[in-house]
């Protein structure tokens, strides 16, 4: 099957566990990447429990869904919380979506390279699991990143949806962000060792992109729907977000 | 209708008790009743195989003509032949019915619940999208793992069930049989990966995780940070 691939650089967000922090860190470096000079645009691919934005308290009318089902314009549904990020919302609690057929796929593929072209970078944050959806959206960007935590259920998921990709969809090159860390060195240890299994068994090495330390601002910012690298607060965490912001703008 | 029934049962010559006419009616009767028994299961009062058949034609068709999806639910009961050889072939049959009753009392009118073969059942839910066919299917699940089955020894057995879920859009120009096949691998699905679940399109199984060989998990594990 032919897939499209969109044009400005494009990054899919996953992790096969959920709860680990896929969405957090799609929205803060995101963000990161807007200070930077970037036009970003944001997609929220969980299509069955979509909270992008909820995160970033925004508003939503219509989303992915009105485009798919009345023909609404892609760009009359983009929210804008800052001049450079647009989000593309998805709805919430629609079990129908999440299970796209070829047909969604197809004009969802559409709808992303048409919306696509005002941007430098788009960013996917897929829901947890490995779901069709999941893998298609992992499929049609550029560059897949892998979020996983110390946690062993984290690693293990993510070297199932690592094997996956690579195996039935020929997905070569990885980046994994660790989570919940304490600091880097344990960043490095624990991406590191899923590395060496993924080399091991699988025949291609993930590249370790960088870590984010567990820290209650990130935690807070979803309370109050402030993302960290928004907040008033400046911490361990939005450091290390733009440490990870910077490493994506030299390219991946 | 009803002018029709008078109409027939009317006797040409006016006789009061007019014996052909008398014969007409039990045949008519006994019409009804084996077109009743030639698509019903006799065991579970469900619909069988066969009906099953022409019911899932009839309402492929008015799902192309009314452009919405036909969903299909197929369960199997789990250890079914355990409970044959544990409790007898007897409460192999209660199981059956008592599963039966439960797809029927469980469903809407318009759902067709059928007796595929054997301990597998299949329920075809006419104009249903997917989601409702998945919420269907995990009521059906939950309400039959919950009714614990009296045995006639005062002992009682809880029963599960696995089950596969699919809709078929009538975009997608699918045939019946490729339509019972996509549902026959969730319900595999369901299956491998324990039993008593429901497995759809968009179900994120742990298929993938149990894939992993003994190997890969060891040294997954052996990576794991703090040694
Ligand atoms: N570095 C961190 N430190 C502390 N808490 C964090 C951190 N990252 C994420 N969290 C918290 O963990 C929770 C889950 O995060 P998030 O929703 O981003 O994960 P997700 O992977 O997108 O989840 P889902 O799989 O449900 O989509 C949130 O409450 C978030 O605030
Ligand atoms: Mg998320």
């Amino acid at each position: 099957m032919e897939f499209p691939v969109f044009a400005p650089s494009s990054v899919c967000f996953s992790s096969g566990k959920g709860g680990v922090g896929k969405t957090s860190i799609s929205i803060n470096t995101a963000l990161a990447l807007v200070d930077r000079g970037f036009r970003v645009l944001l997609v929220d691919g969980d299509l069955g429990l979509a909270n992008v934005d909820v995160m970033l308290g925004l508003s939503v009318q219509t989303t992915m869904r009105d485009i798919i089902a009345n023909d609404e314009d892609p760009r009359t549904v983009l929210v804008y919380p800052e001049p450079n990020l647009a989000v593309l919302p998805a709805s919430s609690g629609v079990p129908d979506m999440v299970n796209l057929g070829p047909e969604d796929q197809a004009v969802i593929g559409q709808i992303l390279q048409v919306l696509s072209a005002d941007f430098d970078l788009v960013f996917v944050d897929v829901a947890a699991g490995i779901g069709p959806s999941v893998l298609w959206f992992n499929t049609v960007v550029h560059h897949n990143v892998v979020v996983i935590t110390p946690d062993p259920t984290s690693i293990t998921d993510a070297y199932a949806l690592i094997k996956v990709l690579m195996r039935d969809h020929n997905r070569r090159r990885f980046y994994l962000v660790a989570n919940m860390v304490r600091n880097e060195k344990e960043g490095i240890q624990v991406c590191q060792g899923l590395i060496k299994v993924v080399k091991k068994f699988l025949n291609v090495e993930p590249e370790y992109l960088g870590f984010v330390p567990r820290d209650n601002l990130m935690a807070r910012a979803v309370r109050d729907q402030v993302p960290a690298v928004r907040s008033a607060e400046t911490g361990k965490a939005d450091e290390a977000i733009r440490k990870l912001a910077a490493r994506m703008a030299r390219g991946l | 209708m009803k002018e029709k029934k008078a109409k027939k049962d009317f006797c040409p010559h006016g006789f009061p008790d007019c014996p052909i006419l008398g014969e007409i009616r039990d045949l008519r009767d006994a019409c009804a009743r084996l077109s009743h028994q030639v698509e019903t299961d006799g065991l579970t009062g469900l619909y069988n195989y066969r009906h099953f058949l022409k019911a899932l034609e009839t309402e492929m068709e008015r799902s192309r003509r009314l452009g919405l999806p036909t969903s299909l639910i197929m369960i199997d009961i789990d250890h079914f032949k355990a409970v044959n050889d544990t409790y007898g072939h007897e409460a192999g049959n209660r199981v059956l019915q008592h599963v039966g009753s439960i797809w029927r009392t469980h469903t809407r009118k318009i759902d067709i619940a059928c007796r595929y073969g054997g301990e597998e059942f299949v329920i075809i839910l006419p104009t249903t999208r997917l989601y409702r066919a998945v919420n269907t299917a995990q009521r059906l699940r939950k309400t039959l793992e919950e009714k614990e089955l009296p045995l006639a020894d005062g002992t009682s057995i809880s029963i599960t069930a696995s089950f596969g879920v699919d809709a078929c859009d009538p975009k997608e120009n699918c045939t019946e049989e490729e339509f019972v096949d996509r549902v026959d691998r969730f319900l595999m699905q369901a299956k491998s990966e324990g039993r008593n679940r429901v497995c759809h399109r968009g179900s994120h199984g742990k298929t993938l995780t149990t894939e992993l060989s003994r190997e890969e998990r060891e040294a997954l594990f052996a990576s794991k940070p703090g040694d």
